[in-house]
């Protein structure tokens, strides 16, 4: 079997594919920030407690800073930059800024990618899924009930046009 | 040591090849949540990087005749999931809700929780009152060992440099009173300082006929507390018994630890953890 301490992976980034050749170790974190200079997603804490690195693989939240990036090698990877951009805010985001769910604004891309993963998931959540969705996204400004408030709306909106 | 550089097996053999002869030099990579952070901070240093996380064997939760088998690769967000695991194992289903964060979760896996042998492994408590076996493979063959003896000491796993968990073999609940309970400094992500799972049936005069008790994160490894079990068998879940039960829990704990700084907290908390996981019984009729 063939080892590598650099290797090139393939995988769809926010709906296109990308091809970049990675270190064995390096997180698939370090990938989308400095080498596709994607800076939506950021790094915190580096050890998977804060959550502002969440980005969705093949549909769920994950850590990247606690992902390889040679994992990343055929998935479907979607980070805040592929969610809406600053013409067209996707409705988690309007609803961020609806509802003063956004001050220093660090934890946001995080929080996004948390809150998209469930609404993804489970269309219609209940208050506690809401809660429990956002646990590993801590957020130092807030206080959390508007995010959650923000969220629940979304769902609600998504919910009535279904 | 130089460069960590990585590998990732299509299949079971080719892994186990690489690990016969590599083994020594490697850390098998799953979810990572372990593994990168010690690589990072430069507690890990490993010349391989085995990514076993698409290994097709070590997928799946099944109900065999032997017991529930739960894959090793399986994440702690599929255990969760799982109507196999709410039906027979629920202690395990809660011990998943209250590990890590979604995000950890999503990616985790049970065999890498097992592996890196933490004394506060969320899932040992759970898999120790459930008799759990776990098979081992090597490039020579298998072998099953009790998980309770996969934990040699702190963060010192019992499986072989060339060995792999495939899967874990829970003897099923069987409608017995089963439960799960945690303390952490943070409802998310907190590291367990302490953990306590339980699997009971009681008797027509609500007495013990089966009991298994385990602790986490309160003593070195993981452990099954059979001086308690013993105490509780043939006898009915009453106040008076239940506080004996908690103040020999406490007591066997510091037996095997000894007395540290956190003792004066610990054995207050672990009769704490008992009683609050144990009264349910109490109500069940019990005076």
């Amino acid at each position: 079997m063939k080892t590598y301490s650099v290797l090139p992976i393939q995988f769809t980034l926010n709906g296109e594919k990308t091809m970049v050749y990675v270190g064995a170790h390096e997180t698939a974190l370090h990938v989308i920030r400095e080498r596709l200079s994607l800076k939506g997603t950021k790094e915190g804490c580096g050890m998977g407690e804060c959550g502002a690195c969440t980005i969705m693989v093949d549909g769920k939240s994950v850590n990247a800073c606690l992902m390889a990036a040679p994992q990343l090698d055929g998935r479907k990877v979607m980070t805040v930059e592929g969610l809406g951009n600053e013409e067209n805010l996707h409705p988690l985001q309007e609803a961020l800024l609806d509802h003063h769910g956004v001050q220093c604004g660090f934890c946001t891309p995080g929080l996004l990618m948390s809150a998209q993963a469930l609404i993804e998931g489970t269309p219609r959540p209940t208050h506690q899924q809401v809660v429990e969705s956002i646990s590993g996204n801590l957020c130092r400004c807030t206080g959390y009930q508007q995010i959650v408030t923000g969220i629940e709306n979304v769902a609600k909106k998504g919910a009535g046009e279904a | 040591m130089t460069e960590t550089t990585y590998a990732r097996p299509e299949t079971l053999d080719e892994a186990l090849l690489f690990l016969k002869h590599h083994g020594a030099d490697t850390r098998p990579l799953a979810g990572g949540t372990d593994v990168m952070v010690d690589l990072r901070s430069g507690k890990l240093k490993t010349s391989y990087l085995l990514d076993i996380s698409r290994l097709p064997e070590l997928q799946g939760i099944a109900l065999w005749e032997e017991g529930l088998s739960i894959g090793a690769g399986v994440t702690i967000s599929e255990i969760y999931a799982s109507p196999l695991v709410r039906e027979h194992a629920p202690s395990m289903l809660k011990a998943c809700a209250f590990f890590g964060s979604p995000q950890i979760r999503n990616v985790a896996t049970i065999g890498g929780n097992v592996g890196n042998a933490s004394p506060s492994a969320d899932t040992a408590p759970s898999l120790l009152v459930h008799e759990t076996k776990a098979v081992l493979a090597g490039f020579s063959g298998e072998r099953t060992v009790g998980v309770e003896d996969l934990f040699d000491g702190p963060y010192q796993s019992g499986i072989g440099p060339d060995e792999l968990i495939l899967r874990f073999m829970l003897a099923p609940a069987r409608g017995r009173f089963s439960d799960f309970q945690k303390i952490g400094r943070r409802k998310a992500l907190a590291i367990s300082r302490m953990s306590m799972a339980i699997l009971a049936e009681q008797a027509k005069d609500e007495t013990f006929r089966f009991i298994r008790l385990a602790l986490g994160s309160a003593t070195p490894t993981p452990m099954r507390m059979r001086t308690v079990e013993s105490f509780l068998m043939g006898k009915r879940p009453d106040r008076k018994t239940l506080k004996e039960g908690a103040r020999l829990m406490a007591e066997e704990m510091v037996r095997i630890t000894g007395r540290r700084p956190s003792t004066v907290y610990k054995e207050k908390a672990v009769q704490g953890l008992f009683l609050r996981m144990l009264y349910p019984l109490l109500e069940n009729g019990a005076v």
